[in-house]
């Protein structure tokens, strides 16, 4: 039987985009977006609100109500009920109060009072909000490089502390 | 292709070619982009907005931001979600009650959002309860003596803890 030669069909080429410069194009934009970008990390402070209470302390438990009174010139640190002059910190050679040394005082306090974590703040002079917070800092938290403490939880168990007195309170804010 | 040429193979239909695009490239770009953005993504799904003439202070705090009412106060403006209650351009005297210690247009406008949130939580049981918390986004320029005033006024309108907000050391 006869057949017909068949006709050859010619290869279809497929066409190939080339993506590559455009994709070139799109890594310089993603990599000038992210350089300009600011990633703002928000961190909080928490306080709370003072409340004044006649109640008595429990008994064989004497409270630290540690007090950081802040003058024009120094820090003074306050303890006990009622209160007495624990020390004063003064300013350091870049002319703001010596926050180093206010750490390592608070560090000593803390390690003979694991238990205590609130610290009242009576600024007497008109900071600015900044240096607040820098005081605050060095009051609240526990660095890397400070001596580790210990404190048992509920369980008994010896647990590491993270924060110095993280609980920070205005005490006169109604002055 | 001699043996696609021979004759033994006339007729059989030729496979089609599949259409295959290079995206090797694309996927390394999208990886980067995967990296800085989980770098950057903020899990407690909360947006604070700090006005343009609000600088924050840097701060060692490593607690993240909580929800709450956000207060915003730049040397001349306090807003409130936002929304400007008072301008300090000029003689705020008349402003405030109290001996000077209250901000009468804060605390208007905190009482307000405060019954808001309340009536919201009883009317519906999925809507949040009033927490008490108040977001303080404050100029690290403005003095103690006005932010005593805030704190007053805050504690005057039912809030009973503050959450200053401040930026991360590694800014």
């Amino acid at each position: 039987m006869y057949r017909a030669p068949s006709r050859r069909k010619a290869k279809k080429e497929f066409v190939k985009p080339n993506l590559i410069p455009i994709l070139d194009a799109v890594f310089i934009f993603i990599f000038f977006l992210l350089m300009s970008a600011n990633f703002v990390k928000i961190y909080e402070i928490p306080s709370d609100v003072p409340i004044i209470s006649d109640a008595e302390p429990p008994p064989n438990q004497k409270p630290l109500a540690l007090t950081l009174k802040i003058s024009a010139s120094y820090i003074e640190i306050q303890t006990g009920v009622p209160a007495r002059t624990y020390t004063r910190i003064g300013k350091a050679a870049d002319g703001f109060y010596d926050l180093e040394k206010l750490h390592s005082t608070l560090i000593d306090l803390k390690n003979r009072n694991l238990k205590e974590e609130t610290a009242i703040f009576e600024p007497i002079v008109d900071l600015t909000y900044e240096e607040i917070v820098k005081i605050m800092d060095a009051t609240r938290e526990l660095r890397n490089t400070d001596p580790a403490l210990f404190a048992k939880d509920k369980d008994g168990v010896e647990m590491r502390l993270k924060a110095l007195f993280p609980k920070i309170i205005f005490g006169n804010i109604q002055s | 292709m001699r043996s696609a040429r021979s004759i033994r193979n006339r007729g059989r239909k030729r496979k089609s070619q599949v259409f295959d695009l290079d995206i090797t490239s694309l996927l390394d770009i999208l990886v980067i982009m995967l990296v800085f953005l989980l770098q950057s993504t903020n899990s407690t799904g909360i947006i604070l907005t700090v006005p343009k003439d609000v600088e924050l202070p840097v701060s060692s705090s490593a607690t993240p931001s909580n929800e709450g009412i956000v207060v915003q106060v730049s040397p001349t403006n306090i807003w409130v979600e936002d929304k400007e209650v008072l301008n300090m351009d000029g003689d705020i005297r008349s402003q405030m009650d109290q001996g000077g210690r209250r901000l009468i247009p804060l605390f208007n406008e905190l009482v307000k959002r405060k019954e808001l949130i309340k009536r919201s939580a009883k009317s519906s049981p999925q809507a949040q309860d009033f927490g008490g918390i108040v977001n303080l986004v404050v100029d690290k320029t403005v003095k103690y003596s006005f932010v005593k005033k805030l704190l007053y006024t805050c504690a005057e309108a039912g809030f009973k803890e503050y959450k200053f907000v401040v930026m991360g050391l590694e800014q």
